[in-house]
Protein backbone atom coordinates (compact mmCIF):
# COMPACT_ATOMS: atom_id res chain seq x y z
CA UNK A 1 0.00 0.00 0.00
CA UNK A 2 2.58 2.56 1.39
CA UNK A 3 4.14 3.61 -2.15
CA UNK A 4 7.63 3.68 -1.90
CA UNK A 5 8.62 4.69 -5.37
CA UNK A 6 6.69 7.40 -5.34
CA UNK A 7 8.95 8.89 -2.27
CA UNK A 8 12.09 8.02 -3.77
CA UNK A 9 10.92 10.30 -6.99
CA UNK A 10 10.15 13.12 -4.95
CA UNK A 11 13.40 13.45 -2.83
CA UNK A 12 15.63 12.37 -6.76
CA UNK A 13 13.25 14.77 -8.52
CA UNK A 14 13.48 17.82 -6.03
CA UNK A 15 17.63 16.96 -5.62
CA UNK A 16 17.84 17.11 -9.43
CA UNK A 17 15.80 20.33 -9.47
CA UNK A 18 17.18 22.03 -6.97
CA UNK A 19 20.57 21.22 -8.10
CA UNK A 20 20.31 22.19 -11.30
CA UNK A 21 18.94 25.74 -10.82
CA UNK A 22 21.32 26.50 -8.51
CA UNK A 23 24.11 25.16 -10.22
CA UNK A 24 23.19 27.32 -13.26
CA UNK A 25 22.37 30.71 -11.54
CA UNK A 26 25.66 30.01 -8.84
CA UNK A 27 27.61 29.44 -12.63
CA UNK A 28 25.84 32.66 -14.35
CA UNK A 29 26.63 34.98 -11.71
CA UNK A 30 30.59 33.58 -11.06
CA UNK A 31 30.90 34.20 -14.79
CA UNK A 32 29.64 37.28 -14.85
CA UNK A 33 32.22 38.59 -12.28
CA UNK A 34 34.53 36.69 -14.11
CA UNK A 35 33.51 39.07 -17.72
CA UNK A 36 34.00 41.71 -14.92
CA UNK A 37 30.34 42.76 -13.87
CA UNK A 38 30.00 41.22 -10.72
CA UNK A 39 26.67 42.37 -9.67
CA UNK A 40 26.68 44.59 -6.67
CA UNK A 41 23.12 45.19 -4.92
CA UNK A 42 22.22 48.94 -5.07
CA UNK A 43 20.60 49.68 -1.54
CA UNK A 44 18.99 52.66 -3.66
CA UNK A 45 17.05 50.15 -5.46
CA UNK A 46 15.98 47.75 -1.97
CA UNK A 47 14.57 50.66 -0.54
CA UNK A 48 11.62 49.08 1.94
CA UNK A 49 13.52 46.15 3.08
CA UNK A 50 13.86 44.96 6.31
CA UNK A 51 17.33 44.29 6.84
CA UNK A 52 18.72 46.39 4.24
CA UNK A 53 22.55 46.72 3.09
CA UNK A 54 23.53 49.73 4.37
CA UNK A 55 24.97 52.24 2.02
CA UNK A 56 28.88 52.13 3.70
CA UNK A 57 28.71 48.32 2.56
CA UNK A 58 27.26 48.82 -0.59
CA UNK A 59 30.29 51.17 -1.28
CA UNK A 60 32.62 49.16 -0.06
CA UNK A 61 31.15 46.34 -2.34
CA UNK A 62 31.01 48.58 -5.78
CA UNK A 63 34.87 49.79 -4.40
CA UNK A 64 35.40 45.72 -4.38
CA UNK A 65 34.07 44.84 -7.69
CA UNK A 66 35.94 47.74 -9.54
CA UNK A 67 38.56 46.47 -7.91
CA UNK A 68 38.29 43.02 -8.87
CA UNK A 69 36.81 43.87 -12.58
CA UNK A 70 40.20 45.96 -12.96
CA UNK A 71 42.60 43.71 -11.91
CA UNK A 72 41.01 40.82 -14.66
CA UNK A 73 43.47 39.16 -16.32
CA UNK A 74 41.37 37.95 -19.21
CA UNK A 75 41.30 39.59 -22.33
CA UNK A 76 38.48 41.41 -24.06
CA UNK A 77 37.12 38.60 -25.92
CA UNK A 78 37.39 36.13 -23.23
CA UNK A 79 35.87 38.39 -21.10
CA UNK A 80 32.77 39.11 -23.94
CA UNK A 81 33.12 35.25 -23.86
CA UNK A 82 32.16 34.63 -20.49
CA UNK A 83 29.21 37.03 -20.55
CA UNK A 84 27.76 34.80 -23.18
CA UNK A 85 28.15 32.26 -20.84
CA UNK A 86 26.34 34.01 -17.96
CA UNK A 87 23.66 35.28 -19.81
CA UNK A 88 23.38 31.69 -21.06
CA UNK A 89 23.63 30.20 -17.85
CA UNK A 90 20.66 32.09 -16.87
CA UNK A 91 18.33 31.16 -19.62
CA UNK A 92 18.87 27.70 -19.57
CA UNK A 93 18.12 28.41 -15.69
CA UNK A 94 14.52 30.00 -16.07
CA UNK A 95 14.28 27.11 -18.66
CA UNK A 96 14.64 24.20 -16.47
CA UNK A 97 12.30 26.22 -13.68
CA UNK A 98 9.65 26.78 -16.39
CA UNK A 99 10.07 23.04 -17.62
CA UNK A 100 9.69 22.05 -13.88
CA UNK A 101 6.42 23.77 -13.93
CA UNK A 102 5.70 22.06 -17.17
CA UNK A 103 6.10 19.04 -15.58
CA UNK A 104 4.13 19.34 -12.87
CA UNK A 105 0.86 20.91 -14.28
CA UNK A 106 -1.26 18.05 -15.67
CA UNK A 107 -3.49 19.93 -17.69
CA UNK A 108 -0.44 21.34 -20.16
CA UNK A 109 0.06 17.63 -21.66
CA UNK A 110 -3.09 15.72 -21.40
CA UNK B 1 -24.31 24.43 -8.54
CA UNK B 2 -27.10 22.47 -6.39
CA UNK B 3 -29.42 23.97 -5.22
CA UNK B 4 -30.30 21.51 -2.12
CA UNK B 5 -27.36 22.95 0.13
CA UNK B 6 -28.64 22.57 4.12
CA UNK B 7 -27.58 24.90 6.45
CA UNK B 8 -24.57 22.56 7.55
CA UNK B 9 -23.37 22.27 4.51
CA UNK B 10 -23.17 26.40 4.07
CA UNK B 11 -21.58 26.28 7.31
CA UNK B 12 -18.75 23.90 6.95
CA UNK B 13 -18.00 25.27 3.28
CA UNK B 14 -17.80 28.94 5.06
CA UNK B 15 -15.47 27.52 8.51
CA UNK B 16 -13.47 25.82 5.64
CA UNK B 17 -12.94 28.61 3.87
CA UNK B 18 -12.01 30.53 7.35
CA UNK B 19 -9.26 27.92 7.57
CA UNK B 20 -8.07 28.34 3.97
CA UNK B 21 -7.64 31.70 5.28
CA UNK B 22 -6.12 31.20 7.97
CA UNK B 23 -3.59 29.30 6.39
CA UNK B 24 -2.68 31.77 4.07
CA UNK B 25 -2.23 34.07 6.62
CA UNK B 26 0.10 32.11 8.34
CA UNK B 27 2.22 30.70 5.95
CA UNK B 28 3.08 34.18 3.75
CA UNK B 29 6.34 34.49 6.15
CA UNK B 30 7.46 31.23 4.51
CA UNK B 31 7.73 31.72 1.06
CA UNK B 32 8.00 35.82 1.61
CA UNK B 33 10.27 36.55 5.10
CA UNK B 34 13.58 35.21 3.61
CA UNK B 35 13.16 38.09 0.18
CA UNK B 36 12.48 40.40 3.06
CA UNK B 37 14.77 40.26 5.34
CA UNK B 38 17.65 39.84 3.05
CA UNK B 39 16.25 42.99 0.82
CA UNK B 40 15.76 40.98 -2.10
CA UNK B 41 12.11 42.55 -2.67
CA UNK B 42 10.11 45.35 -1.20
CA UNK B 43 7.41 44.09 1.18
CA UNK B 44 4.95 45.44 -0.65
CA UNK B 45 5.80 44.27 -3.88
CA UNK B 46 6.64 40.59 -2.17
CA UNK B 47 3.41 40.32 -0.01
CA UNK B 48 1.09 41.02 -3.11
CA UNK B 49 3.40 38.58 -5.74
CA UNK B 50 2.89 36.39 -2.96
CA UNK B 51 -0.93 36.69 -2.88
CA UNK B 52 -0.99 36.59 -6.78
CA UNK B 53 1.11 33.49 -7.28
CA UNK B 54 -0.85 31.36 -4.17
CA UNK B 55 -3.84 31.96 -6.76
CA UNK B 56 -2.88 30.45 -9.48
CA UNK B 57 -0.58 27.69 -7.97
CA UNK B 58 -4.39 26.36 -6.68
CA UNK B 59 -5.81 26.38 -10.33
CA UNK B 60 -2.49 23.82 -11.07
CA UNK B 61 -3.06 21.04 -9.81
CA UNK B 62 -5.74 19.18 -7.78
CA UNK B 63 -4.07 16.17 -6.59
CA UNK B 64 -3.86 16.68 -3.01
CA UNK B 65 -7.47 17.57 -2.73
CA UNK B 66 -8.35 14.48 -4.22
CA UNK B 67 -6.15 12.89 -1.73
CA UNK B 68 -7.89 14.59 1.13
CA UNK B 69 -11.67 14.22 -0.50
CA UNK B 70 -11.21 10.55 -1.60
CA UNK B 71 -8.56 8.89 0.32
CA UNK B 72 -8.45 9.76 4.19
CA UNK B 73 -12.06 9.05 5.68
CA UNK B 74 -13.60 5.80 4.21
CA UNK B 75 -16.98 6.84 2.52
CA UNK B 76 -19.67 5.13 0.60
CA UNK B 77 -19.94 1.36 -0.69
CA UNK B 78 -20.51 -0.37 2.32
CA UNK B 79 -18.37 2.23 4.02
CA UNK B 80 -19.14 4.53 6.55
CA UNK B 81 -21.14 7.27 5.68
CA UNK B 82 -19.09 10.63 7.22
CA UNK B 83 -21.82 13.56 7.72
CA UNK B 84 -21.06 17.13 6.77
CA UNK B 85 -21.71 17.39 10.88
CA UNK B 86 -18.14 15.64 11.73
CA UNK B 87 -16.37 17.22 9.04
CA UNK B 88 -18.04 20.42 10.92
CA UNK B 89 -16.55 19.45 13.97
CA UNK B 90 -12.80 18.04 12.69
CA UNK B 91 -12.92 21.99 11.48
CA UNK B 92 -13.92 23.19 14.39
CA UNK B 93 -10.96 21.84 16.43
CA UNK B 94 -8.58 21.99 13.50
CA UNK B 95 -8.49 26.02 13.80
CA UNK B 96 -8.97 26.33 17.63
CA UNK B 97 -5.70 23.99 17.82
CA UNK B 98 -4.18 26.45 14.74
CA UNK B 99 -4.94 29.64 16.71
CA UNK B 100 -4.19 28.36 20.07
CA UNK B 101 -0.75 27.06 18.77
CA UNK B 102 -0.09 30.59 16.96
CA UNK B 103 -0.10 32.23 19.91
CA UNK B 104 1.74 30.25 21.46
CA UNK B 105 4.21 30.30 19.46
CA UNK B 106 4.46 26.91 19.28
CA UNK B 107 5.66 25.33 15.71
CA UNK B 108 2.49 23.58 14.04
CA UNK B 109 1.41 22.63 11.03
CA UNK B 110 -1.91 24.02 9.65
CA UNK B 111 -2.66 20.55 7.42
CA UNK B 112 -1.85 18.27 10.21
CA UNK B 113 -3.89 20.47 12.28
CA UNK B 114 -6.79 19.80 9.73
CA UNK B 115 -5.88 16.09 9.51
CA UNK B 116 -6.05 15.57 13.27
CA UNK B 117 -9.36 17.43 13.71
CA UNK B 118 -11.19 15.18 11.11
CA UNK B 119 -9.57 11.75 11.92
CA UNK B 120 -10.50 12.86 15.65
CA UNK B 121 -13.55 13.94 14.45
CA UNK B 122 -14.73 11.00 12.36
CA UNK B 123 -13.23 8.33 15.25
CA UNK B 124 -15.59 9.64 17.78
CA UNK B 125 -18.65 10.39 15.28
CA UNK B 126 -18.84 6.94 13.38
CA UNK B 127 -16.09 4.68 14.96
CA UNK B 128 -12.07 3.69 14.52
CA UNK B 129 -13.10 1.95 11.16
CA UNK B 130 -13.94 4.94 9.72
CA UNK B 131 -10.64 6.11 9.27
CA UNK B 132 -8.54 4.23 6.32
CA UNK B 133 -4.98 4.40 8.27
CA UNK B 134 -3.33 3.10 5.34
CA UNK B 135 -3.71 6.22 3.41
CA UNK B 136 -3.06 8.44 6.68
CA UNK B 137 0.12 6.80 6.77
CA UNK B 138 1.29 6.52 3.43
CA UNK B 139 0.04 10.22 2.41
CA UNK B 140 0.07 12.08 5.27
CA UNK B 141 2.68 10.77 8.56
CA UNK B 142 5.28 8.91 6.31
CA UNK B 143 5.28 12.33 4.36
CA UNK B 144 5.51 14.38 7.03
CA UNK B 145 8.89 12.16 8.22
CA UNK B 146 10.46 12.00 4.91
CA UNK B 147 9.78 15.39 3.20
CA UNK B 148 11.82 17.77 6.00
CA UNK B 149 14.26 15.47 5.97
CA UNK B 150 15.07 15.32 2.54
CA UNK B 151 14.48 18.77 1.62
CA UNK B 152 17.00 19.37 4.08
CA UNK B 153 19.77 17.27 2.44
CA UNK B 154 18.80 18.84 -0.52
CA UNK B 155 19.07 22.04 0.74
CA UNK B 156 22.39 21.26 2.71
CA UNK B 157 23.69 19.99 -0.93
CA UNK B 158 22.57 23.30 -3.21
CA UNK B 159 23.96 25.49 -0.55
CA UNK B 160 27.05 23.85 -0.48
CA UNK B 161 26.97 24.56 -4.47
CA UNK B 162 25.94 27.85 -4.91
CA UNK B 163 29.00 28.62 -2.00
CA UNK B 164 31.55 26.93 -3.81
CA UNK B 165 30.79 27.84 -7.35
CA UNK B 166 31.05 31.09 -6.66
CA UNK B 167 33.79 31.18 -3.98
CA UNK B 168 36.75 33.57 -4.93
CA UNK B 169 39.75 34.87 -3.55
CA UNK B 170 38.79 37.31 -0.46
CA UNK B 171 39.05 40.51 -1.01
CA UNK B 172 37.84 40.26 -4.61
CA UNK B 173 33.93 40.73 -5.62
CA UNK B 174 32.50 37.28 -5.31
CA UNK B 175 28.88 38.70 -7.07
CA UNK B 176 27.05 36.79 -4.14
CA UNK B 177 24.83 40.04 -3.50
CA UNK B 178 22.99 38.87 -7.61
CA UNK B 179 21.26 36.01 -5.50
CA UNK B 180 18.89 38.53 -4.55
CA UNK B 181 17.43 38.80 -7.62
CA UNK B 182 17.15 35.00 -7.81
CA UNK B 183 15.18 35.01 -4.69
CA UNK B 184 12.44 37.16 -6.45
CA UNK B 185 11.90 33.89 -8.70
CA UNK B 186 12.77 31.52 -5.94
CA UNK B 187 10.28 32.80 -3.56
CA UNK B 188 8.24 33.19 -5.90
CA UNK B 189 7.95 29.30 -6.95
CA UNK B 190 8.06 28.64 -2.97
CA UNK B 191 4.31 30.90 -3.12
CA UNK B 192 3.28 29.10 -6.33
CA UNK B 193 3.77 25.89 -4.36
CA UNK B 194 1.97 26.50 -1.22
CA UNK B 195 -1.24 27.17 -3.71
CA UNK B 196 -0.34 23.62 -4.90
CA UNK B 197 -0.50 21.84 -1.97
CA UNK B 198 -2.20 24.08 1.18
CA UNK B 199 -4.95 25.24 -0.78
CA UNK B 200 -6.10 21.91 -2.19
CA UNK B 201 -6.43 20.84 1.26
CA UNK B 202 -9.74 23.24 1.54
CA UNK B 203 -10.93 22.35 -1.92
CA UNK B 204 -10.58 19.15 -0.42
CA UNK B 205 -12.47 18.97 2.78
CA UNK B 206 -15.07 20.91 0.86
CA UNK B 207 -15.53 18.29 -2.37
CA UNK B 208 -15.89 15.98 1.00
CA UNK B 209 -18.61 18.24 2.64
CA UNK B 210 -20.35 17.90 -0.90
CA UNK B 211 -19.80 14.17 -1.18
CA UNK B 212 -21.01 13.26 2.37
CA UNK B 213 -24.09 15.46 2.00
CA UNK B 214 -24.64 13.76 -0.92
CA UNK B 215 -24.53 16.52 -3.61
CA UNK B 216 -21.50 15.41 -5.05
CA UNK B 217 -20.78 11.69 -6.50
CA UNK B 218 -18.25 9.26 -4.52
CA UNK B 219 -14.72 9.74 -5.55
CA UNK B 220 -15.12 12.41 -8.05
CA UNK B 221 -12.34 15.80 -7.77
CA UNK B 222 -13.38 19.70 -6.67
CA UNK B 223 -15.87 21.35 -9.08
CA UNK B 224 -14.56 24.90 -10.33
CA UNK B 225 -16.26 27.36 -8.09
CA UNK B 226 -14.90 25.21 -5.04
CA UNK B 227 -10.84 25.60 -6.60
CA UNK B 228 -11.89 29.44 -6.79
CA UNK B 229 -13.27 29.71 -4.03
CA UNK B 230 -10.54 28.08 -1.96
CA UNK B 231 -7.83 30.20 -4.20
CA UNK B 232 -9.48 33.13 -3.48
CA UNK B 233 -9.30 32.35 0.30
CA UNK B 234 -5.59 31.75 0.40
CA UNK B 235 -4.83 34.32 -1.36
CA UNK B 236 -6.60 37.00 0.38
CA UNK B 237 -5.04 35.42 3.66
CA UNK B 238 -1.72 35.36 1.75
CA UNK B 239 -2.05 39.26 1.45
CA UNK B 240 -3.46 40.36 4.69
CA UNK B 241 -1.07 38.00 6.76
CA UNK B 242 2.09 39.99 4.82
CA UNK B 243 1.01 43.25 5.96
CA UNK B 244 0.70 42.14 9.66
CA UNK B 245 4.52 40.52 9.25
CA UNK B 246 5.36 44.01 7.64
CA UNK B 247 4.27 45.93 9.83
CA UNK B 248 5.50 43.83 12.92
CA UNK B 249 8.97 42.36 11.54
CA UNK B 250 12.09 44.82 12.17
CA UNK B 251 14.31 42.68 14.61
CA UNK B 252 14.96 39.27 15.66
CA UNK B 253 15.13 37.50 12.18
CA UNK B 254 17.21 34.98 11.26
CA UNK B 255 20.21 35.64 9.48
CA UNK B 256 19.84 34.27 5.64
CA UNK B 257 22.47 35.03 3.42
CA UNK B 258 21.05 35.65 -0.25
CA UNK B 259 23.09 32.54 -1.73
CA UNK B 260 21.38 30.48 1.23
CA UNK B 261 18.40 31.97 1.00
CA UNK B 262 17.77 31.33 -2.86
CA UNK B 263 19.31 27.61 -2.15
CA UNK B 264 16.91 26.83 0.59
CA UNK B 265 13.99 28.31 -1.29
CA UNK B 266 14.60 26.55 -4.32
CA UNK B 267 14.88 22.77 -2.63
CA UNK B 268 11.54 24.18 -0.71
CA UNK B 269 9.74 24.92 -4.05
CA UNK B 270 10.91 21.55 -5.80
CA UNK B 271 9.73 19.62 -3.21
CA UNK B 272 6.64 20.92 -2.61
CA UNK B 273 5.71 21.35 -6.04
CA UNK B 274 7.15 17.16 -7.02
CA UNK B 275 4.97 16.53 -3.71
CA UNK B 276 1.68 17.93 -5.16
CA UNK B 277 1.78 16.50 -8.02
CA UNK B 278 1.74 13.37 -6.60
CA UNK B 279 -1.04 14.15 -4.38
CA UNK B 280 1.50 14.28 -0.71
CA UNK B 281 -0.41 16.43 1.28
CA UNK B 282 2.91 17.84 2.74
CA UNK B 283 3.13 20.38 5.27
CA UNK B 284 4.46 23.21 3.84
CA UNK B 285 5.39 24.85 6.85
CA UNK B 286 7.77 21.84 7.58
CA UNK B 287 9.26 21.53 4.63
CA UNK B 288 10.66 25.45 4.00
CA UNK B 289 11.63 25.12 8.06
CA UNK B 290 13.85 21.85 6.85
CA UNK B 291 15.49 23.46 4.19
CA UNK B 292 16.59 26.73 6.49
CA UNK B 293 17.87 24.06 8.71
CA UNK B 294 19.58 22.31 5.76
CA UNK B 295 21.07 25.07 4.29
CA UNK B 296 22.24 27.01 7.18
CA UNK B 297 24.25 23.66 7.95
CA UNK B 298 25.50 24.20 4.28
CA UNK B 299 27.09 27.74 5.24
CA UNK B 300 30.57 27.58 6.84
CA UNK B 301 30.88 27.43 10.64
CA UNK B 302 27.66 26.01 11.53
CA UNK B 303 26.73 23.89 14.70
CA UNK B 304 23.49 23.11 15.56
CA UNK B 305 21.35 24.09 18.77
CA UNK B 306 19.73 20.50 19.23
CA UNK B 307 17.73 22.04 21.89
CA UNK B 308 15.79 24.29 19.73
CA UNK B 309 15.95 21.29 17.03
CA UNK B 310 14.05 19.04 19.52
CA UNK B 311 11.67 21.66 20.48
CA UNK B 312 10.26 22.32 17.26
CA UNK B 313 10.35 18.50 16.58
CA UNK B 314 7.83 17.94 19.29
CA UNK B 315 5.87 20.49 18.37
CA UNK B 316 5.04 18.82 14.94
CA UNK B 317 4.37 15.64 16.68
CA UNK B 318 2.32 16.78 19.25
CA UNK B 319 -0.16 18.62 16.37
CA UNK B 320 -2.09 15.69 14.73
CA UNK B 321 -2.37 13.90 18.33
CA UNK B 322 -3.68 17.33 19.69
CA UNK B 323 -6.01 18.66 17.07
CA UNK B 324 -7.32 15.40 16.74
CA UNK B 325 -8.32 15.33 20.54
CA UNK B 326 -9.78 19.05 19.79
CA UNK B 327 -11.75 17.23 16.76
CA UNK B 328 -12.69 14.36 18.55
CA UNK B 329 -14.25 16.44 21.83
CA UNK B 330 -16.13 18.88 19.34
CA UNK B 331 -17.13 15.85 17.31
CA UNK B 332 -18.85 14.47 20.89
CA UNK B 333 -20.90 17.58 21.04
CA UNK B 334 -21.81 17.30 17.85
CA UNK B 335 -23.32 13.97 18.25
CA UNK B 336 -26.30 16.12 20.32
CA UNK B 337 -27.57 16.99 16.95
CA UNK B 338 -28.27 20.64 16.25
CA UNK B 339 -27.99 21.88 19.26
CA UNK B 340 -24.77 19.93 19.40
CA UNK B 341 -23.63 21.87 16.70
CA UNK B 342 -24.81 25.28 18.21
CA UNK B 343 -22.81 24.15 21.04
CA UNK B 344 -20.01 23.49 18.77
CA UNK B 345 -20.59 27.14 17.33
CA UNK B 346 -20.25 28.96 20.65
CA UNK B 347 -17.72 26.94 21.73
CA UNK B 348 -15.62 27.95 18.83
CA UNK B 349 -16.02 31.18 18.52
CA UNK B 350 -15.77 31.74 22.06
CA UNK B 351 -11.79 30.25 21.93
CA UNK B 352 -11.45 32.63 18.81
CA UNK B 353 -12.64 35.56 20.43
CA UNK B 354 -10.90 34.71 23.50
CA UNK B 355 -7.50 34.32 21.73
CA UNK B 356 -8.32 37.70 19.82
CA UNK B 357 -8.19 39.33 23.03
CA UNK B 358 -5.21 37.76 23.91
CA UNK B 359 -3.62 39.15 20.81
CA UNK B 360 -4.62 41.95 20.93
CA UNK B 361 -2.74 42.32 24.74
CA UNK B 362 1.03 40.22 23.24
CA UNK B 363 2.95 41.80 21.57
CA UNK B 364 3.70 40.32 18.16
CA UNK B 365 7.25 39.44 18.32
CA UNK B 366 9.74 36.82 17.02
CA UNK B 367 8.58 34.40 19.32
CA UNK B 368 5.12 34.26 17.88
CA UNK B 369 5.65 35.56 14.17
CA UNK B 370 6.59 32.69 12.30
CA UNK B 371 8.14 28.77 12.60
CA UNK B 372 10.56 29.56 10.01
CA UNK B 373 12.69 31.84 11.66
CA UNK B 374 12.57 29.04 14.47
CA UNK B 375 13.73 26.57 12.42
CA UNK B 376 17.43 28.98 11.27
CA UNK B 377 17.68 29.80 14.71
CA UNK B 378 18.35 25.88 15.00
CA UNK B 379 21.39 26.20 13.21
CA UNK B 380 24.21 28.78 14.99
CA UNK B 381 26.73 30.09 12.46
CA UNK B 382 29.99 31.45 13.43
CA UNK B 383 31.54 34.63 12.10
CA UNK B 384 34.42 34.04 9.31
CA UNK B 385 36.31 31.33 11.49
CA UNK B 386 39.75 31.85 11.22
CA UNK B 387 41.54 28.77 10.38
CA UNK B 388 39.01 28.63 7.23
CA UNK B 389 39.71 32.03 6.16
CA UNK B 390 43.17 31.90 6.25
CA UNK B 391 42.87 29.30 3.84
CA UNK B 392 40.76 31.21 1.51
CA UNK B 393 42.94 33.85 1.05
CA UNK B 394 45.21 31.23 -0.53
CA UNK B 395 44.42 31.52 -4.90
CA UNK B 396 41.33 30.57 -6.26
CA UNK B 397 41.37 30.01 -9.75
CA UNK B 398 39.26 32.81 -11.71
Amino acid sequence: MINWAAFVVVAVASLLASVVVVSLYSLGLRLLTSAGRALVVDPQSFTGAITVLTPKRAAKEAKRARKTASANPLTAGQKRLALVGAYTCFVLCVGAVLYGVYLIVPALHR
Amino acid sequence: MPVDFTLIVVLVIALALIFDFTNGFHDTANAMATPIATGAMRPKVAVGLAAVLNLVGAFLSTEVARTVSGGIIREGDGGVLITPEIIFAGLIGAIVWNLITWLRGLPSSSSHALFGGLIGAAIIGIGFQSVDYSVVVAKVILPALIAPLTVGLVAFIATKLAYSITRRDTGRADGRGGFRYAQIFSSSLVALSHGTNDAQKTMGVITLTLIASGTQSIGSGPQLWVVIACALAIAIGTYTGGWRIIHTMGRGLTDVKPAQGFAAETSTAATILASSSLGFALSTTQVASGSVIGSGLGRRGATVRWGMAGQIALGWVLTLPASAIMGAFAAGFAMLGPIGIVIDLLLGTLVVAMLYQRSKRTRISHDNLHDIDDAGRVVKIRKTPRRIARRDRKKVAL
